[in-house]
Formats: structure tokens, sequence, C-alpha cells
């Protein structure tokens, strides 16, 4: 990954955790008749006018940005689904309510490509920020209860959340595993070579680490 | 174990310790109060760690424990962990105690790490994730090196998604450029 | 105090923003060099007193001895800054073959920053990254950000004169003048800063 080189990045970028989220199968409705297409992903079509198709996300996009087909919104991102998510999102304080691992993705290349094919965008927009919001302040919440090493389990995170928080919460572990446990993680390149050296006191030599 | 190249592990090192020689030196220049180019046993000096930890493992000199773990921070770290200025100390307050342990042999600086990591931690948290707080903010210059990469880390990434949701270009002039030049008319 | 100069080497990389590049210091560098060099003289006449007093070198544990180490130890740790201020410097330098593309020479405002062996080596690293993807018949270059369209609109910045190579059309790149271009051609531009691209 690019961002590899650089420790502040996160392991992935916001551009990748997207490019990912487009393998994601989504429905579409084609409004004219296309040939079988063949891609090392796989083959898809043929399509045919008004019937239903399982495409790939970045496939839509791409029928869709030159006019050939209709996104079908997935289910759960129905102003019903939502508004019931959000409420058990601000209902349940530490548990995360079941949502694609991809939502935020996804909900962001449908607003941005295919508004007109979702009912109430506005309305859905607004619910998936709220929705998105109450859930990374949550995550906040649960962060601060670290306290020390112990195994941590946030069930339901999805791909961009988990994004968010990777660098810090790596970090954060990290430091509390290493502030936790001192005894468990030994100098060993110092504390043997030191050793060494002052039983046979040998004339100082510093082994070259790597 | 940090690398041989680590920068931080470098700078940490730099650290200053007190230490007592137990052995006389010849030829250095590394006792202030002597008049001559040498250092007598007994002499207290102040000793970066990266010389003082090797003299100890040689038993040349013996290492107590240095003035940012003294008994004034320690209070003060129990009293309000959170509003210690722990930079002004040591920069590399973490990484310099768990270096300086085992030399001292003091099992209270670990607890003290740790007590004084897990509060400011939170704090270090809340401040990442609080917009409120920018780069320029007063109580980030609390924060030792550190804790100042853990706050990086959580605002780099926060930054760069809020960077994606707005959208707009997603090819960008290379940052290692450095801040952009007037172009020259 | 001993090594506060090749320290003072370190803090200077480190107190740059991240993943910039300052000019190489050629006058730390060498001050730290000479400073190893006296430590490398000093520990060498101390070894030979204790010679001449007739002492073994490897067991004597005299005033001498422990004068001997402390330059010793001065010496490697300025061997290791030394060395870490070259090494995390190379490591920039070798991102900058994914940050700014092989295409061209360096931009200037890198290029200054270089030590003439830091420059030999980006032009080695270059080359044979090169050399691979001619062999494997792949572009690894670009797409660095994940790619949408295979056609992007973009802006110029800066003259970018003649030196423009594209795969599928010539046009006069004019400053401020618009254009449609593959994304592959246009990304490194856009990286150094030549172009930029324009989003509807």
């Amino acid at each position: 990954m690019a961002g590899q080189s650089d420790p502040h990045v996160s392991l992935f970028s916001a551009e990748e955790v997207e490019f990912i989220a487009e393998d994601e199968m989504v429905e579409i409705v084609p409004n004219m008749t296309i040939e079988r297409l063949n891609f090392i992903s796989g083959d898809f079509g043929p399509f045919l006018p008004l019937t239903v198709n399982q495409v790939p996300l970045w496939l839509a996009v791409a029928l869709k940005k030159r006019g050939k087909c209709a996104i079908r919104p997935p289910h759960w991102m129905s102003v019903e689904n939502l508004t019931k998510v959000l409420e058990e999102e601000r209902d349940s304080q530490g548990a995360f309510q079941a949502l694609p691992f991809h939502y935020v993705e996804i909900s962001r290349l449908l607003f941005d490509h295919a508004r007109e094919d979702i009912p109430d965008i506005y309305l859905v927009r607004s619910l998936i920020e709220d929705i998105r919001d109450v859930r990374l302040h949550k995550v906040e919440t649960s962060l601060e209860k670290f306290s020390g090493t112990s195994a941590v389990k946030i069930p339901n995170l999805s791909a961009m959340e988990v994004n968010i928080i990777r660098p810090f919460v790596g970090r954060a572990l990290q430091a509390f595993y290493k502030h936790d446990n001192p005894e468990k993680i030994p100098d060993i390149d110092r504390v043997s070579s030191g050793q060494s050296r002052v039983a046979n006191s040998e004339p100082p030599r510093r082994p070259l680490r790597r | 174990m940090a690398s041989y190249y680590d920068i931080d592990d470098i700078l940490t090192e730099e650290e200053l310790v007190p230490v007592v020689f137990h052995k006389a030196a010849n030829g250095v220049i590394i006792d202030p109060s002597s008049e001559t180019n040498s250092v007598e046993q007994g002499a207290k000096v102040e000793l970066p760690l990266w010389l003082a930890q090797e003299l100890h493992w040689r038993q040349a000199v013996s290492i107590s424990a240095p003035p940012c773990f003294n008994q004034k921070t320690r209070l003060e770290i129990q009293a309000d962990a959170a509003c210690v200025d722990l930079r002004s100390r040591c920069p590399y307050f973490y990484e310099f105690g768990c270096k300086i342990l085992p030399l001292v042999g003091d099992k209270t600086i670990e607890i003290l790490l740790l007590s004084a990591f897990k509060i400011r931690y939170k704090e270090t948290l809340t401040k990442a994730y609080t917009a409120a707080y920018t780069a320029t903010s007063k109580v980030l210059t609390l924060l030792t090196r550190e804790e100042t990469n853990l706050y990086e880390a959580a605002q780099s990434s926060m930054a760069a998604f809020k960077k994606w949701r707005m959208g707009g270009p997603r090819l960008q002039r290379a940052s290692v450029l450095g801040r952009k030049r007037k172009p020259v008319n | 105090m001993h090594g506060r100069k090749a320290y003072q080497l370190v803090k200077e990389f480190a107190s740059g923003e991240k993943g910039q590049l300052k000019p190489f210091n050629r006058e730390l560098f060498g001050r730290v060099l000479e400073e190893c060099n006296e430590h490398h003289g000093a520990l060498q006449s101390l070894i030979r007193k204790m010679q001449e007093e007739g002492l073994d070198v490897q067991t004597a544990r005299n005033a001498d001895h422990y004068g001997a180490l402390i330059h010793h130890l001065s010496l490697t740790r300025n061997k290791r800054c030394l060395m870490a201020y070259m090494y995390n410097r190379a490591e920039i330098i070798r991102v900058l073959a994914w940050k700014v593309g092989l295409l061209h020479e360096l931009p200037e405002e890198i290029q200054e920053k270089l030590s003439d062996s830091e420059e030999e080596y980006f032009k080695d690293h270059a080359k044979t990254l090169k050399s691979y993807m001619s062999q494997m018949g792949l572009d690894v270059n670009v797409d660095m950000v994940p790619p949408k369209d295979p056609y992007i609109k973009v802006r110029v910045l800066e003259d970018v004169g003649g030196g423009i190579i594209l795969s599928d059309k010539s046009a006069n790149f004019a400053r401020h003048s618009m254009h449609f271009l593959k994304r592959t051609d246009a990304e490194q531009y856009i990286a150094r800063g030549l172009m930029e691209e324009l989003t509807s």
C-alpha cells in the first residue's frame, strides 16, 4: 500500500477501502440490451432491458454513468430500515447494529452516481450520516474504556470505521501492552550482550544490529 | 526492540541521567567540574543515556533516577496526570522510563508510567477526535512525543476520511515537494 | 558533551515535517565525522599508553581503559547517528519514486536537497525499477490511487514546455489550458504540481 512507508497514514487510504467496496454486488436494471461482458473478475450479463442483474458496484457505476441502467438501492438503504437502525444505534450504548461491512463506501458511491435511483435521497443521506456519527462517537467511547492489555472486540464495526481508528488503536494497544508487561518484552539484545560483557569482561564490542 | 536506525530511539537515548563514577577515566572531558581532562572515581556527572547505560553494564558507573521521575513529578501525576507538562520534563517520558527501569531497579517507575499513560491516553483520545482542538492548541504542548504520535495518528486518519467524504480531485501534488512555490510569471 | 553534534544532526532530521526532506547537512555531517576521527585518535593513544606501560589491553581495567571505552562508545554512538541520518533519508528518497514518478528527472526543489551520493542512489533505484517494469511489461508506477475513469480533465498550472510525453495525442500545453487526458499520462504531472485534476 502506498501508505505503508508513512506510519502516520492508515495502512489503507480511504480511496483504497472504497476500491475494495466496489466489488460488492448490487442489483441493476438495464435499459438496453448489452451482450455478455467478460472481465478478469468474472463474466456478467447478458443484460436485457428491465431485467434485474447482479453486478459488482464498479460495473454498476460504470454502466450508470453511461446511462445504460438504473441501480436498485440495497434493502438496508430504505428509510424504514435506516430509521430503525439509527434508533437502535442510539438506544444501545455499547453494541453496534449489523450493517453491511462497506455501508459507508457503498452509500457514498450511490449518492454520487445514482441519486435519482434512491427514493427520499435527502432523508436517506442524512440518516446514514447520523448513523455514522453516532457509531463513530460510540467507537470513541469504547476506546476510552481501554485500560490495559485485554483483547479488544468490537463486533459489527464496518470497514471504513475500522480504517479510521486503526492507526490510533494499534499504537495505543502497543503502548498499553508495553507498559503493562515490561517484563514480557525483555530487551534481549541489550540484556544478553550486557551480561556477557560483564561476565567475561571482553573489550567493548557492540554488535551491529540488523 | 527498537531498530538501530530508529530516530526516536536515538533521541530518547540522548536524555541525561545522573551517574556516579566508580572508576576513574582518563583522556575524556565529560566532567565539567574537573579541571583536568579526566574523571575521578566518585565524580558525579550527568551523562546521556547511551553512554551511561553502557558504562553501567560494565560496572563503571551507577545510575540514579533522572529528575523527570522524581517525587515532585510523581505527586503531580497522581494529583492530575492529564495536566502535567510531561514534554518539558522529558519529551520521551515513556520510552525513557522503560529504558531507565532496569538500570535503576525502581519498580515504582513502571507503575508510574502505566498510570500516567492510562489517564493521559483518554485525554489524548478525546482531543484527537474533537475538532475543537487544532494543531496549535496549548494542551498539545503538554504531550510527550509518544502521545503526540498517537494524537497525530488519530487526527490524520480522521482528516483523510473527511477528505474522502468531501470528494474532489483524487490525484494531487505530492506532499514531499513541500509548500507550493509561486509560479513564475 | 560527546555525541552532541551527532544528536543535533538526528534532531534536525526529526524536526522536519513528516515525509519532508531537508537539505543534506554537509557541514554538520562533516563535523561529526571529524569528531569520530578525534575519538579514534584519543582511543588509540590511550591504548598505546597502556601498551607502553606493559599492560594487557584485553584485561587491564585502569583509568586509561575506561577513558578508551568512553571514546569507543562515543564513536559507535556517532556512527549510529550518522547511519540513521543516511538510512532515514534514503528511505524517503526511495519512496520518491512512487510519489513523483520516474518519467522525468527529479523536480528541482527536491534535487537541490540531495547529496551527490543520494542523487546517485535515486538514479540507480529508478533504473532498477524501470528495468523491472520493462521486463514485466507492466508500468507499476501509475495508479497510485485506485483508478476510476481512464480519462480525466486537467488544467495546466505551470509551463510544462515540450517535455510532455503522451501515449495517444499531442497538444499545446500552455499554462491555464485545459485538457482531457489519459489518467496514466496525467498522473505524474499532477504529482509534480504541473497540472491539477479538475472534477466536475
